[in-house]
C-alpha cells in the first residue's frame, strides 16, 4: 500500500518535472540552480541537503513551489466540460454577430480594421502616451458593439429553448438549462470562514482585528507563497498590502522580459492602428472619464486597455474558450507574410463597460506594467468568464441560473413579486454580474468583493451578492411594479456594506 | 458609479433620504436661498422670516453678519438666538491676516520656550540653509505686499530658482491669482499696478507666497483638498473635521515648463477657474471622495505614510484655529464653517493654502449635492442643543449621535475636565504623538 502511494508520488513528480522544462521560466531557473551548485554553500558530501538549504534561502524553493501550484491549478481547471450544443452553437452565432458588425461598422466609416498608423500619427501618439486623453480622435460615430443589455438578450434565448414549459410559465427562466449550481447550503460549505462568523475586515471595524491582519498579512505577503496570500484573502486583505498579496496569488512577477514584452504590446500601438482602438477609447470615456471614482485615472487606463488588445498571450491562455477571432490583413504592411493579423490580437473585442474590468486596480499599482500584469491575470482567471457563453460552473450562464435559484429559494415572496410585476429578476442585476460589480460599488467595497473571489477561487460570490442586496432593499422592491422603478431603488449602492451584507447571508441558519 | 445608474439616483434619490426630525417651530432668516439650505430647514419644519422680524436662527452672509454686530447698528441677540458667523472670521480667512496670526502664534510659543516651536536647519531649493519650524511648518512662506517687500526680496534671494504665487488678500475663486518666477515681473507688476490707469489695483494688498511646485500627482494632475470645519466656541476651541470632504483636480497634466506658468488650467484647482477649461466634466465636476484618496495611497504608498498625512492634516487644522482663537470674538451666538483648502506635496506634507469664511453651497454635480446636503444636516444638528432650540447656555457638547459625519477634532473644555492640570499641553501631545 506504502509502496504504491510513492510510487504514485513519484510518478507525478517526474511528470511535474517534464512539464516545468516546458515553461518559460526553466531556463532562468536552471541556471540560477547552476549558480547556486556551485557557490561554496552547497556541499558535495551532503549535496542534496545543503542545496535544498541554499535554495530556501536564495528564494527558489518558493519560486518552484509556486510554479507547481499554477501548473497544477491550470490543470484542474482544463477537466473537460460536457458541452450543451444549443449553447456552442448559440456562442458561434453571437460570435458571428460581433464579427459582422464589426465589419459592418468598418464599411459605414469607410476605414478598415487594420491599417498601418502614418508616421506623424505615431510620433504623435508615441509623444502624448502619457496623456491620451489629450490625442483628438473623433469618436462621434463609433458606438460600443454590444452593451451587457443585449448580451443578456442572448443568454435568454437560450433558456427559452425547452420547448414543454406550460403556458402560465415564464419562459425565461434559466432554470431549463441543464446546468449544475450550488444551493445556499452548499455556497456555505465554500464559504466556511464566512459562514461560520468569523472576523472579517470590511465587517468588523475594530481596530484590534485590522491591526492583527496587517500584521499578519505582513508576514504572508513576505513569504510570497501564493497558497498562502490566497489563504489570507479569504478574510479580506488591509488596502495596503492588497497589491502585494494579489499578485501573488495571480503569480505575477514583473521580470525584465515582461517589462520588455508590455513595450512591444506599445510598440504594436503605434505602428498598427486597428479599429477596435477606436472602442477601446470610446469606452474610456463613456465609463471611467465620467466616473467621480476613476476619472483621474483616465490616461493610465488607456495605455492598459491599448496594449491588451494586443496580447497574444492573451489569446493563448484563453484558446478554446473566447471563441475564433478573425484574421485581417493590414493595410499598407509590404511583406504579405506579416501583413495577416489576428483581430484583435488578444481575441477579445470589449463591450459597452469592459473597462471596468481594470479600473479598480488603478487603486493599487501608480505604474501601468505592474497594473497591466495584475489585471490581465485577473482577466484570464475570471472575467472573460462573464461575457463569453460557455457551460463552465463559473460561466456567466451558471451565475445567472445561481442568482435565480438563490433568490426563489431563498426570497420567495420577492421571486412572486417578480412574476406578479411580469418582471425578469435577472434584468435588474445583470450588469452588476457581467461587471463583477465594478462601477456599481464603492472602491473599498468591490476591493473586498474581490478579495473573497480571488481567497476562494470562486465567482459564485457575485450572484450570492445581488441576491443580497435585493434582499436588503426588498421592502422598497414590494413596493413599485415598473423595471424603470425597481432599477431606480437598486441604482446606488453606494452605502452598501458588501461583506457584513454577504456574511449575514451566509451565516443565516 | 455607473453614469445611467446615477441619473437615476439623482432623480429620485436626489434628496438625501431623511426622516422629518425635530418639529418644533424655529423661525430662520437666511440671505443665501440654496436649495442645500433651505431643504434642510423646510425638513425641520422650519418658517422663513424677515431678517427685521423675530428669528432664531440665521444663515447670513458675512456682510450681513458684520453689520449685525456693528456698534451702529445697535443689535442686541437674545438668548435663543444663533449665527453662521463669527464677526471678525478675516482673522482667519483673509489671508494676509491668516499669516499675521500664524506668525503670531508661532512667535509666543517660542517665546514661552514652548517644545511645539522647535525650529530646525533645512537645505533650501537653492543649495542655502533655512531655519523652518519643525511643528508649525504648514503654511508656505508668505509675504504681503506692498508691506513686506524688503523682506520678501531678502527670501528670493536665498532661492531664486522658486516659483511664488501672487494672491490679491480680498478676493476669492482664483481671481486676480498669477504666479512668478523672476523679480523683474514683480517689479513690471508694481509699476503697472500703481500707473494712473490702474487705481483700483493700487490700494489692493496682495501677499505673495512660495509655490508648492512639488505637489503631489494623481493620474499625472495637480488636486488640492476642500475639507469642512466646523466651530463652535474658540474660547474654549471646539472643533469638528466633516469626514466627507473632497479633491478638486485640475483639467490639464501638471507641467512646472516656464512657458505653462501662466496657463491657469495647469496651477489653480478652484472649481470657479477650472469650469471654463475646455475639458472640465459636468458629471463628476473634477472632484474625487477623500475617502478615496485615503484609499489610492494607502493602496500605493502604504498605511503608515497616508495615517500620518491625515493626522498631519489635523494637526495643521488645530494649530491654525489656536493662532486665532486669542483675537477672535468668541461670542456665544456664534458658529461658523469654515472650507479649508489644503495643498499635498510629494513627500505627503500637506500645505494650508487659504480658509474660506463662506464655502460655496452651490451643488456642481449629484454627489456633490448628496454631500453639501449632509454638511448643513450634521452641522445644524451639532450647533443646536438637543431640544432643538439655540440656547447661548448651552455647554456645547452634543450627543455622539448628532455629530453624523463630523469627527470631534479638539475641545479644551472636554481635556480640562480630564486633566485639569496642563489641558492645552496634553492636547497638543495626544495630536503630536499621532504626527511624529
Amino acid at each position: 500500500m506504502e509502496s504504491i502511494k510513492e510510487e504514485n508520488i513519484h510518478h507525478t513528480a517526474l511528470k511535474l518535472a517534464e512539464e516545468i522544462k516546458n515553461l518559460s521560466i526553466y531556463k532562468s531557473f536552471y541556471s540560477d540552480i547552476q549558480k547556486l551548485v556551485s557557490s561554496p554553500n552547497v556541499k558535495k558530501e551532503d549535496f542534496k541537503q545543503t542545496l535544498q538549504q541554499a535554495m530556501k534561502e536564495k528564494g527558489l524553493e518558493t519560486k518552484l513551489r509556486n510554479t507547481i501550484y499554477h501548473l497544477v491549478r491550470a490543470q484542474n481547471k482544463q477537466t473537460k466540460l460536457d458541452p450543451l450544443t444549443t449553447l456552442s452553437k448559440a456562442s458561434a452565432q453571437w460570435e458571428k454577430r460581433i464579427h459582422k458588425s464589426l465589419n459592418s461598422m468598418c464599411s459605414d466609416l469607410e476605414t478598415s480594421l487594420a491599417k498601418l498608423r502614418p508616421q506623424s500619427e505615431q510620433e504623435e501618439i508615441a509623444e502624448k502616451w502619457q496623456e491620451l486623453s489629450t490625442y483628438n480622435l473623433d469618436l462621434s460615430k463609433y458606438r460600443p458593439v454590444y452593451a451587457p443589455k443585449d448580451f443578456l438578450e442572448v443568454l435568454l434565448t437560450l433558456s427559452g429553448y425547452v420547448p414543454f414549459t406550460k403556458d402560465d410559465e415564464p419562459k425565461w427562466e434559466f432554470a431549463h438549462l441543464p446546468l449544475q449550481v450550488k444551493s445556499l447550503d452548499q455556497l456555505r460549505k465554500v464559504y466556511p470562514e464566512w459562514a461560520s462568523g468569523e472576523l472579517l475586515l470590511g465587517a468588523n471595524p475594530e481596530a484590534t482585528l485590522s491591526a492583527e491582519r496587517a500584521a499578519l498579512g505582513a508576514r504572508v505577503a513576505a513569504l510570497r507563497y501564493a497558497p498562502l496570500a490566497q489563504e489570507f484573502l479569504k478574510r479580506g486583505s488591509p488596502h495596503c498590502l492588497r497589491a502585494q498579496l494579489w499578485a501573488h496569488v495571480l503569480g505575477v512577477e514583473l521580470s525584465t522580459q515582461q517589462i520588455a514584452y508590455f513595450n512591444k504590446l506599445k510598440k504594436n500601438v503605434l505602428e498598427v492602428d486597428l479599429m477596435i482602438d477606436k472602442l477601446i477609447f470610446k469606452d474610456v470615456q463613456l465609463t471611467a472619464s465620467n466616473d467621480d471614482q476613476y476619472f483621474v485615472f483616465e490616461d493610465l487606463l488607456y495605455q492598459v486597455m491599448l496594449c491588451f488588445s494586443r496580447d497574444g498571450e492573451v489569446l493563448q491562455q484563453l484558446k478554446g474558450s473566447v471563441g475564433n477571432p478573425l484574421t485581417v490583413t493590414i493595410k499598407g504592411k509590404q511583406t504579405s507574410l506579416d501583413s495577416i493579423t489576428v483581430f484583435p490580437p488578444s481575441g477579445i473585442i470589449p463591450f459597452h463597460g469592459f473597462t471596468m474590468y481594470a479600473t479598480p486596480f488603478c487603486y493599487l499599482y501608480d505604474d501601468p506594467v505592474q497594473l497591466y500584469y495584475t489585471f490581465r491575470a485577473f482577466y484570464v482567471r475570471y472575467w472573460h468568464r462573464l461575457h463569453y457563453i460557455s457551460t463552465h460552473p463559473q460561466g456567466i450562464v451558471s451565475l445567472c441560473l445561481l442568482y435565480e435559484r438563490l433568490l426563489e429559494a431563498n426570497e420567495p415572496l420577492l421571486w412572486i413579486h417578480f412574476r406578479n410585476i411580469n418582471i425578469n429578476p435577472i434584468r435588474v442585476v445583470f450588469k452588476w454580474l457581467m461587471r463583477a460589480f465594478s462601477g456599481h460599488l464603492p472602491p473599498d467595497q468591490l476591493l473586498f468583493l474581490w478579495d473573497a473571489i480571488l481567497g476562494y477561487d470562486c465567482l459564485d460570490i457575485l450572484p450570492l451578492l445581488a441576491v443580497a442586496i435585493l434582499s436588503f432593499r426588498k421592502e422598497n422592491i414590494f413596493q413599485v411594479n415598473t423595471i424603470q422603478n425597481v432599477d431606480a431603488v437598486l441604482a446606488d449602492l453606494s452605502t452598501i456594506s458588501v461583506v457584513p451584507l454577504l456574511q449575514l447571508a451566509l451565516m443565516k441558519p | 458609479m455607473n453614469q445611467d445608474a446615477k441619473k437615476l439616483a439623482a432623480s429620485v434619490y436626489g434628496r438625501v433620504n431623511a426622516p422629518v426630525v425635530e418639529r418644533c417651530r424655529l423661525n430662520f432668516c437666511t440671505d443665501l436661498e440654496k436649495s442645500v439650505l433651505m431643504s434642510n430647514f423646510e425638513r425641520r419644519g422650519w418658517h422663513q422670516v424677515g431678517p427685521d422680524d423675530e428669528w432664531n436662527f440665521y444663515w447670513a452672509s458675512t456682510q450681513t453678519c458684520r453689520n449685525l454686530f456693528s456698534v451702529e447698528s445697535g443689535y442686541r441677540m437674545n438668548d435663543n438666538q444663533m449665527i453662521n458667523h463669527f464677526p471678525n472670521h478675516y482673522e482667519l480667512s483673509r489671508k494676509d491676516l491668516l499669516v499675521k496670526n500664524i506668525k503670531r502664534y508661532r512667535k509666543e510659543l517660542e517665546r514661552e520656550g514652548n517644545p511645539l516651536a522647535e525650529k530646525s536647519e533645512v537645505v533650501l531649493h537653492g543649495g542655502q540653509v533655512g531655519t523652518r519650524y519643525v511643528h508649525l511648518d504648514f503654511v508656505p512662506i508668505t509675504f504681503v505686499l506692498p508691506a513686506d517687500y524688503n523682506m520678501f526680496v531678502e527670501e528670493y534671494r536665498k532661492s531664486p530658482q522658486s516659483t511664488w504665487i501672487m494672491k490679491p488678500c480680498g478676493k476669492s475663486q482664483g481671481t486676480g491669482i498669477f504666479l512668478i518666477n523672476k523679480l523683474s515681473k514683480l517689479k513690471k507688476w508694481s509699476r503697472e499696478a500703481k500707473a494712473p490707469f490702474h487705481p483700483q489695483l493700487s490700494k489692493e494688498s496682495y501677499v505673495i507666497s512660495r509655490y508648492i511646485d512639488n505637489p503631489l500627482l494623481i493620474g499625472g494632475k495637480k488636486f488640492d483638498l476642500r475639507l469642512y470645519v466646523l466651530i463652535t466656541s474658540f474660547r474654549p476651541l471646539k472643533a469638528y473635521l466633516f469626514q466627507l470632504g473632497f479633491c478638486r483636480f485640475c483639467t490639464v497634466k501638471y507641467d512646472t515648463s516656464v512657458t505653462e506658468l501662466d496657463n491657469m488650467y495647469v496651477h489653480l484647482t478652484n472649481v470657479s477657474v477650472q469650469k471654463h477649461g475646455g475639458d472640465y466634466n459636468n458629471i463628476h465636476g473634477g472632484k474625487m471622495s477623500v475617502q478615496n484618496l485615503k484609499l489610492y495611497l494607502e493602496g500605493t504608498r502604504g498605511k503608515a505614510v497616508t495615517d500620518k498625512l491625515f493626522a498631519a492634516m489635523q494637526w495643521l487644522i488645530v494649530h491654525s484655529l489656536k493662532a486665532v482663537s486669542s483675537v477672535m470674538a468668541n461670542d456665544r451666538h456664534c458658529f461658523e464653517c469654515y472650507g479649508y483648502d489644503i495643498i499635498i506635496d510629494n513627500q505627503l506634507k500637506p500645505w494650508l493654502v487659504e480658509v474660506n469664511a463662506s464655502p460655496s453651497l452651490t451643488s456642481t454635480t449629484v454627489n456633490d449635492r448628496i454631500l453639501k446636503y449632509k454638511l448643513i444636516d450634521n452641522i445644524l444638528s451639532v450647533v443646536l442643543p438637543p431640544d432643538g432650540v439655540p440656547d447661548v447656555r448651552w455647554n456645547k457638547q452634543p450627543n455622539p449621535e448628532a455629530l453624523g459625519n463630523f469627527d470631534l477634532l479638539i475641545d479644551e473644555e472636554l481635556l480640562e475636565k480630564d486633566e485639569p492640570s496642563s489641558s492645552i499641553g496634553k492636547s497638543i501631545k495626544n495630536i503630536k504623538n499621532r504626527v511624529t
